[in-house]
């Protein structure tokens, strides 16, 4: 009560605020104009969008800001949010898209809901039709926000230019904070047009009330999950996205080299670890690594650090790990025992719980465990990583082209990757020297995601070499995008693996359905013409033995480089858990 | 094994928090019994009174799942012994002549229920109560010839004070204030103090 008492003692802000000179940051401006000011306000330089009719006002108020906020024009709005989410995890902070009303709008929606489920931060910026024509069916009208509801993590529709600041600092508080996600903005034209009733202020969020992200650990609890590391003879690490989001890389190496726990990783959390550490053991779930989906059930206590028990990670949950205790660290509440029931639930940022967690836990030796592992390797690699490295037959195997790019990248590149076959193959193939170096859709299996996902993160790490592998069916869908990176002029390479199917649709069908191949076969068109259409140089690798070279001119050819190879038209991807099986029925062959 | 839970929840008085809080039901294919929203003694706070059948071991999550809602205060879930609840129904009885109102009068009378208006052709007959007595007035009206009936959501209050009270502070010292309003109040502070 003391600070309200003073402060009506004291002017009133507006009226002080008149008296001072006018700075640039405390102009009355217009809604599009305060948009600006906010994003550059929240260190936003980069956004990816395209214009229309509602978001004009938007547009036009950016024309003025250009030189500090890089606009990219991409070829559709999916495009759009899928570089905003490569941006995001590259340059770690959210990445911005802008979309007009009606169609714009709807075209976000494929790319919201997937970095919804991938955790990734994103600001979606969409104009709307005037205030008074809402409800109407007005030209370009859509009810966006019961759109984004359910695959935002916030969203907000602006009706008045006053609330812009305001809103979008609470939208970047919340997408970047917790459990990152996307969130919406929805501007209608009238909010972005009209003259703000006060000088354009701003301070950044740092808390909401009804919205508190975890931090730091409980100690009951660490002390707890310590007692249970500690006694453990058969321990196992997993870690997930949730290292590379709380950037606890070198914390997690702290805490596994201390109790020389092996580790695996999710399919999201590839490269927060180093895949040539003697303790690193390699991925989980439905195609990942032999050993460490056995040993799942064999474990006595789990460590998962960031990660969400994933369908596809778990298997059959009835047959998984029953056996061993679970220590579950995640920054969500409702992640905690939503799949697997933990012993200790540890409700925190990963780096944090890490970082209280090293110093409780006794230095340790596992080496007879980690030898189980290394047992395990050896059969998988006898009997299916060592076909997969093996071209020579005539078919260039997906494998061999990942692990060609591995070699030549030395694991410093940013593999990108699409989704189905060559995604499982550059998962299991790509080796990680350098973290954060592994982009793909994960939890939403968007087909066309690597494509922009892969200029997004040229545009957020300008230094670092990204490839995108991409197969024949996912190119189609968002092939469009050729033209964004073109225009940009960065260099992105693109590796284009062709099989004429859609090779993991295939695959099922081929081992579950009596291989009834139902509409899965593809009549591609010349995609090297296609890049050369939009400028962009390739050519066609058709032989194991023009392979090498090929990849040499992929990567040392100056910007960007398409290079499609003809790939084993009816490779499987092995190891693999059968739908409904558990992780201890995972199969070689 | 399903039971019958009353899930109660404040939130900021926010447009688009009733929707996102529905669609937590509707994507598990969950059936709404009641739901009830009205605002709190505190001003921008809104109190959610919904009533489902769920299963027992999986409420925990659903809850959870809540409460990750931005915007949602305090959720918690009881059984129907963890609180008292009750509901507000009318009746609308036709009256055709004086015999036949005074047996509906009758019937309100021995249930405690007030006659809410009584014209010439009908009575309307307001009851509080249980789902369970607000049906059984209902059988004994229909054959009076009933003209229009309505019942409310269920609304409730814990039994247990010191458990309401663990949640209730977590409302916050702060809890007088809407989301928007402390935020600007904050910005007044600092611009305050800023000048000082």
């Amino acid at each position: 009560m003391t600070e309200q008492a003073k402060t009506k003692q004291e002017t009133p802000p507006a009226q002080a605020a008149s008296h001072k000179k006018e700075t640039a940051e405390e102009r009355t401006v217009k809604g599009s104009e305060a948009l600006m000011l906010a994003l550059i306000e929240e260190g936003v330089d980069t956004i990816f969008g395209y214009p229309g009719g509602a978001i004009m006002p938007i547009y036009d108020a950016l024309y003025d800001y250009r030189d500090k906020l890089h606009h990219t024009l991409v070829r559709h709005e999916q495009g759009a949010t899928h570089a905003a989410e490569g941006y995001a995890q590259m340059a770690k902070k959210p990445g911005v898209c802008f979309a007009t009303s009606g169609p714009g709008a709807t075209n976000l929606v494929t790319g919201i809901a997937d970095a919804m489920l991938d955790s990734v931060p994103i600001v979606c910026i969409t104009g709307q039709v005037h205030e008074k024509l809402l409800g109407t069916d007005a030209f370009q009208e859509t009810d966006v926000m019961s759109l984004a509801m359910p695959i935002t993590k916030w969203c907000y529709q602006i009706a008045d230019a006053d609330e812009i600041p305001l809103i979008i600092a609470k939208a970047f508080y919340i997408a970047r904070s917790g459990r990152p996600g996307p969130v919406l903005i929805d501007i209608t034209k009238n909010a972005q047009q009209a003259m703000m009733n006060k000088p354009f202020r701003y301070e950044k969020r740092r808390q909401i009330k009804g919205y508190k992200p975890a931090c730091t650990p409980r100690e009951k609890d660490i002390i707890k999950a310590a007692a249970l590391i500690n006694e453990a003879q058969k321990p196992f690490i997993f870690v997930g996205h949730g290292i590379l989001l709380s950037e606890a890389q070198e914390e997690l190496l702290k805490f596994v080299e201390k109790t020389d726990i092996p580790v695996a990783s999710t399919l999201l959390g590839l490269s927060a670890f180093p895949s040539d550490h003697p303790l690193y053991v390699g991925m989980l779930g439905m195609h990942g690594n032999y050993a460490p989906n056995i040993l799942t059930n064999q474990a006595d206590v789990i460590i998962a650090v960031g990660m969400r028990f994933d369908d596809r990670v778990t298997g059959n949950l009835d047959r998984y790990a029953k056996q061993a205790k679970i220590i579950h660290i995640d920054i969500d509440h409702a992640e905690i025992g939503k799949n697997v029931h933990p012993e200790v639930g540890i409700i925190a940022d990963a780096r944090e719980a890490l970082l209280a967690l090293t110093p409780q836990v006794k230095k340790n030796n596992h080496s007879d465990w980690k030898k189980e592992f290394d047992e395990l390797y050896e059969q998988e690699y006898a009997q299916v990583i060592s076909q997969d490295f093996d071209s020579t037959g005539g078919h260039i195997k997906m494998g061999t082209v990942m692990k060609m790019l591995s070699e030549k990248t030395q694991g410093q590149a940013v593999i990108v990757s699409d989704v189905g076959q060559h995604q499982m193959s550059s998962a299991r193939y790509s080796k990680f020297k350098q973290t954060d170096s592994w982009l793909t859709s994960g939890g939403l299996g968007t087909m066309g995601y690597a494509l922009p996902a892969a200029f997004g993160a040229k545009v957020g790490a300008p230094q670092r070499e990204v490839v995108a592998v991409i197969g024949d069916g996912c190119f189609q869908m968002t092939i469009q995008e050729l033209g964004t990176i073109a225009q940009s002029g960065l260099a992105v390479k693109i590796i284009v693996m062709n099989n004429n199917f859609l090779g993991m649709v295939r695959q099922w069908q081929q081992l579950f359905f009596d291989t009834r191949y139902s509409f899965v076969a593809l009549q591609n068109p010349d995609f090297i013409t296609i890049a050369k259409g939009f400028g962009i140089p390739g050519h066609k690798c058709e032989s194991f033995e023009a392979l090498d070279a090929s990849l040499d001119t992929l990567l040392h050819t100056e910007g960007s480089y398409l290079l499609e190879v003809a790939v084993e038209k009816e490779g499987n991807i092995f190891p693999m858990i059968p739908s409904g099986m558990g992780v201890d029925q995972i199969r070689l062959s | 094994m399903k039971r019958r839970y009353t899930i109660i929840v404040f939130t900021e008085n926010n447009f688009g928090l009733l929707n996102r809080i529905t669609i937590v039901f509707s994507r598990r294919r969950i059936n709404i019994e009641s739901l009830t929203v009205s605002e709190t003694e505190r001003k921008g706070i809104s109190r959610f009174t919904i009533v489902i059948e769920y299963e027992e071991a999986n409420i925990k999550k659903l809850i959870q799942q809540i409460r990750k809602i931005i915007g949602v205060l305090v959720v918690f879930h009881n059984e129907d012994d963890e609180v008292f609840y009750g509901q507000i129904a009318y009746y609308k009885v036709e009256t055709k002549n004086l015999e036949a109102r005074e047996k509906v009068m009758e019937v309100a009378y021995r249930h405690q229920a007030k006659v809410a208006y009584s014209g010439e052709d009908y009575v309307v007959i307001e009851k509080t109560g249980k789902e369970d007595e607000i049906s059984t007035m209902l059988h004994l009206l229909e054959p009076h010839h009933l003209l229009e009936f309505v019942k409310s959501g269920r609304i409730a209050v814990v039994r247990d004070q010191a458990r309401f009270g663990k949640y209730a502070q977590n409302l916050g010292p702060e809890g007088w204030y809407s989301d928007e309003e402390f935020h600007e109040l904050r910005l007044h502070q600092t611009y305050i103090n800023g000048n000082n």
